[in-house]
């Protein structure tokens, strides 16, 4: 780069993360996950095996030109690029991550775009920028033709969905959820923190979060996908449970068949065989970032939720191994 | 992860480094009717670019940080869209007339290595790294106005393919987007297909990827891509698909890519290298690349441009 151009801090990162369940009957191995995910000719998706099976595409940019969302109703119009990719976990769960960040300040006219592409996943104000209010503002969304960072995400994802080694047929039922973020600059030496973190409806979750300066932006997607995949599990088991009617009160209406499962194990079971083995928080989270998780354990305790719905998942099919004699007690 | 304890290898990025110059100068393309023209016409030419080869030289000398430049020559050759005569015979002659003017060429290129060097498609990997230059109010939806196998350097007036009833619409005059007050609006046909499927490369985009080859920044999964060969034995091939795609000519060469490059072409060359210029300016390159020369450059007092763009410079001079 060209000696002595200094660039105005970074102040604020935001992202959104899309998350759902692989549309195929078997889970993917590492080689069809690089197939997958090869959204590029020329770039290796990245692969790892250890503590699970992930791969991740290349990032994808996205040029936007447009006025940011606000809170305060400013109009602060930004040039740049929206960084994007996809992940693979364990072969099953698919996220579709894209982020930008934005520095303090930037020039009053649009540059070049080669400025912009040699800065990818970052988006420059025109002027000073309300970091704050913006903020805010990408968290609740913005007005028809502001920044939509959810798009870009939804636009990945739908690319990725259509690759014809999926057969679209998932093993279980589930919805796909969004997560959505923003990160600020900490006051001086602080830690970085969680500072909310909601779940609304219509499977809208929003992350607010302090980070030490110079923090990487993509440390920070990571994070957030982490908190989104971890999340979802949380959301997908509740719901299959919600959804099955448990205990004895209501005995099969006719005798079942030898080998006839009742409705109860036929529910879980593909909880058992998709979805227990995934929950590992932290597992490629970036050392600094990690202990953020520390405050969701503790409220609302995502860990200890997680393995109380895994036991009730265990009793119930442990209590359906046990020869079934309901029948013969009814009068 | 940056925990040295443990490390995977397949989960990191890593991106192949290549040494590089200060200058990669190119002393001309050939085309077939180059070649046909004589070579009195590739004396001329070479007695044309001698100056201007100097004076680049000069100004690559005042940016090296007070050291010695490196500064390698390159030649292009056309074996993509005409195929002529043969190495054999084009490539001596090229270089008596070259040595006649006092000018060495440290390597020499095949423009069909551009479109696919050695097993790798470069030009199909090239235009995968297209970002299209968003126009105003792109918010996020890719632009609706993408036209597969075009290149724009703004808005396309709505033109002729418009429905029938827009017809009676007002004329809308396409706009550049980075326009000072009034457009040069440029639409820069990438490639063709043929009824068989063959997908041709236009000339402009090949000259694009041979720029961003010229500056280091191709890569194929991480590892460098059109890395010369060295010339052995005396004989050149009888056919051009012996020939490697980019030969070192000179042992004693200084890298073939380099920080920034100058190309000395006649005049009728402008359309051409405008067009690159767009095409350069929608490329996304390998991010991994762009650090080791910004890196590289820095640490050795080099002025190097962020912009790839802003990298490449030319000489036009007057004639065919």
């Amino acid at each position: 780069m060209t000696p002595g151009e200094t660039q105005p801090p970074v102040v604020l990162a935001c992202g959104e993360v899309r998350t759902c369940l692989l549309p195929a009957l078997q889970a993917l191995d590492s080689r069809a996950a690089a197939q997958l995910l090869g959204v590029r000719a020329d770039e290796r998706v990245l692969l790892s095996e250890r503590p699970n099976l992930y791969g991740r595409s290349p990032d994808t940019l996205t040029g936007v030109d447009c006025p940011l969302p606000s809170a305060n109703g400013a109009r602060i119009r930004a040039v740049g690029t929206v960084a994007a990719h996809a992940s693979l976990t364990e072969g099953r769960v698919l996220q579709s991550s894209a982020h930008f960040r934005a520095p303090a300040a930037g020039p009053d006219h649009r540059r070049p775009w080669g400025h912009y592409l040699v800065r990818p996943g970052t988006v420059e104000p025109f002027g000073k920028l309300p970091y704050e209010a913006v903020a805010q503002g990408l968290l609740t969304g913005g007005r028809p033709g502001e920044l939509d960072v959810g798009l870009i995400a939804d636009g990945l994802l739908t690319r990725v969905l259509r690759h014809p080694l999926l057969d679209q047929r998932p093993p279980l039922k589930s919805r796909p959820t969004r997560l959505r973020w923003v990160a600020l600059p900490t006051e001086r030496d602080e830690g970085p923190s969680i500072e909310r973190f909601t779940v609304a409806e219509d499977e809208l979750r929003t992350v607010r979060l302090r980070v030490p300066a110079g923090t990487p932006s993509g440390d920070i997607a990571g994070l957030c996908d982490d908190l989104a995949l971890h999340d979802w599990l949380l959301t997908t088991v509740v719901r299959i449970l919600d959804g099955i009617r448990l205990g004895a009160g209501d005995p099969p209406a006719r005798p079942r068949h030898a080998g006839e499962r009742p409705a109860v194990v036929t529910a879980l079971r593909p909880a058992v065989d998709h979805l227990l083995h995934l929950w590992m928080p932290r597992a490629r989270v970036a050392p600094r970032l990690a202990p953020l998780w520390d405050a969701l354990e503790e409220r609302p305790g995502f860990t200890r939720q997680w393995r109380t719905l895994v036991q009730r998942i265990r009793d119930q099919l442990a209590l359906h191994a046990i020869p079934h004699r309901e029948a013969e007690w009814c009068p | 992860m940056t925990d040295a304890v443990f490390r995977e290898t397949a989960a990191e990025p890593r991106t192949q480094a290549v040494p590089l110059s200060h200058l990669s100068l190119e002393l001309g393309h050939l085309y077939m009717e180059d070649f046909e023209a004589g070579p009195e016409h590739l004396r001329r030419h070479f007695a044309r670019v001698r100056p201007w080869a100097e004076a680049a030289r000069a100004t690559a000398a005042a940016g090296a940080g007070g050291k010695r430049p490196r500064i390698s020559t390159c030649f292009l050759i056309d074996d993509y869209f005409t195929r002529f005569a043969g190495p054999a015979e084009v490539v001596p002659l090229l270089l008596e007339e070259a040595d006649r003017a006092g000018l060495v060429v440290d390597y020499l290129a095949r423009e069909s290595g551009c479109a696919v060097a050695g097993k790798v498609p470069v030009a199909e990997a090239v235009a995968g790294r297209i970002v299209e230059e968003p126009p105003p109010g792109s918010y996020g939806l890719r632009p609706p106005a993408a036209r597969t196998g075009w290149l724009a350097n703004g808005e396309r007036g709505p033109g002729a393919r418009a429905p029938q009833a827009m017809k009676k619409a007002v004329w809308q005059p396409p706009k550049e987007t980075a326009a000072r007050r009034h457009s040069v609006f440029l639409d820069v046909e990438l490639w063709d297909d043929g009824p068989d499927g063959h997908r041709t490369w236009s000339c402009p985009f090949l000259a694009a990827v041979w720029q961003l080859a010229r500056l280091g920044l191709l890569r194929n999964e991480g590892e460098a891509v059109l890395v010369p060969q060295p010339h052995t034995g005396g004989a050149f091939p009888e056919d051009w698909d012996e020939l490697p795609p980019l030969v070192r000519l000179n042992p004693r060469a200084d890298p073939f890519a380099a920080y920034r490059t100058c190309s000395v072409l006649p005049s009728r060359f402008l359309p051409v290298e405008h067009a690159v210029r767009v095409i350069l300016d929608q490329i996304e390159v390998d991010p991994g690349a762009l650090d080791q020369a910004a890196g590289r450059s820095a640490r050795e007092n080099a002025d190097v441009p962020a912009s790839v763009a802003d990298r490449i410079s030319y000489v036009f001079y007057a004639g065919q």
